[in-house]
């Protein structure tokens, strides 16, 4: 595990994915869930990485006790299992319930002139808001990885076909960056992942949960460059058909130099991270040594 | 030292948080990124936004951002010839 990083795609080929949406048009997710839980959730948390990685952030993270964290670590891979067939089942064309918290935060900045940019992170299934927490007066840009697969990415284009959102994947000759900067500069919204990091690119190691962990520096650096509003947004599984998506807007001091801005908005969205794995701790999908 | 040269190094030392460096440090030919300054990707946006923020100038494209990113000297001869602050 020690130094293994994160590599940027969703697990399965084109065909599995194809034939996953089909499977779910048809007898939807439960069904699905069912199978997972039962057949390939037991070998995941036995064989896989991920389930050694779970195991040991409940047990040493945490502090669950070992036969809890065993537990805690099926529930999670059954979890996982869920949000990313829900994932599936939403390109289906299936729908979910949601719940919101602080979305008047997201109102007010909506209305303003600049744009805003939102964090988030491996934890819930940050996609739905992509389908259900929309702007009529901004874009909303999802920055993603470049690696994703096509299939998915594909199936994102298509259910985002329907909503103002598009995505810009990292590219290796920045052309990103500046579609990034033009989008804020319109005043757009742009949305980042912030719990991973490619390697090279540049970390903050914060203390996270008891001991320091890398965040990557950039969605902090670039909301601090143009000034802009930021606010973090969690996306909870809360029952079979229903999600909570949590807004909070994360403050910092305009004036200070850019590091300490940097380091305030940091701070920030670690305490609101930590927050949420205290409140669904079954929910953290960082299956990578988030703390090497 | 070039009263434009001086204040773009300002710029970019205070945007940067090169705290421990003055302008007379940077070399006017030195390249920004790699070997020279060691800027990366980030530091790249927060040029083009003092770029766009101090002097009113929008860079394009990437490949545009190679050739005026190459040194202060190149990103000054770039502001002379397109500001518009």
């Amino acid at each position: 595990m020690a130094g293994r990083q994160w590599e940027g795609s969703t697990f399965g080929n084109g065909w599995m994915h194809r034939n996953l949406v089909r499977l779910l048009r048809m007898v939807g997710p439960r069904p699905v869930y069912a199978f997972s839980s039962l057949f390939i959730v037991p070998w995941c948390v036995l064989f896989n990485r991920s389930g050694r990685s779970a195991y040991a952030f409940f047990h040493t993270r945490l502090g669950f006790p070992s036969l809890k964290s065993c537990w805690l670590t099926y529930r999670n891979h059954c979890l996982f299992s869920q949000v990313v067939i829900d994932r599936f089942a939403m390109y289906a064309g299936k729908s979910f319930e949601v719940e919101y918290e602080g979305d008047a935060f997201f109102k007010a900045l909506e209305a303003k002139e600049e744009g805003f940019v939102m964090l988030s992170s491996h934890i819930g299934n940050y996609e739905i808001a992509g389908y259900s927490l929309v702007s009529a007066r901004k874009g909303i840009h999802a920055v993603v990885y470049s690696s994703e697969k096509e299939s998915v990415m594909r199936n994102r284009s298509g259910m985002f076909g329907k909503t103002n959102v598009s995505m810009i994947a990292m590219q290796e000759d920045m052309s990103h960056l500046f579609e990034i900067d033009r989008a804020l500069v319109r005043g757009d919204i742009v949305s980042f992942p912030t719990d991973r990091h490619m390697a090279g690119s540049r970390c903050i190691r914060a203390p996270f949960l008891g001991k320091e962990a890398s965040f990557p520096q950039g969605p902090f650096s670039v909301a601090a460059m143009r000034g802009v509003d930021v606010l973090s947004v969690n996306v909870m599984k809360e029952g079979a058909k229903k999600y909570k998506i949590y807004l909070t807007p994360l403050g910092y001091g305009r004036d200070l130099p850019r590091r300490e801005q940097i380091g305030q908005l940091c701070r920030a969205y670690i305490a609101e991270l930590e927050r949420m794995v205290r409140l669904y701790p079954t929910q953290w999908f960082n299956f990578f040594d988030f703390w090497a | 030292m070039d009263e434009l040269l001086y204040n773009l190094k300002l710029q970019i030392i205070d945007a940067l948080n090169l705290e421990d460096m003055t302008p007379e440090d940077i070399d006017d030919d030195a390249p920004l990124f790699g070997d020279g300054l060691g800027l990366d990707s980030i530091d790249a946006l927060e040029l083009i936004v003092i770029l766009d923020k101090h002097y009113g100038i929008k860079l394009a494209s990437p490949a545009q951002g190679k050739e005026v990113f190459k040194s202060i000297n190149c990103i000054a001869d770039y502001i002379r010839k397109n500001r518009s602050k």
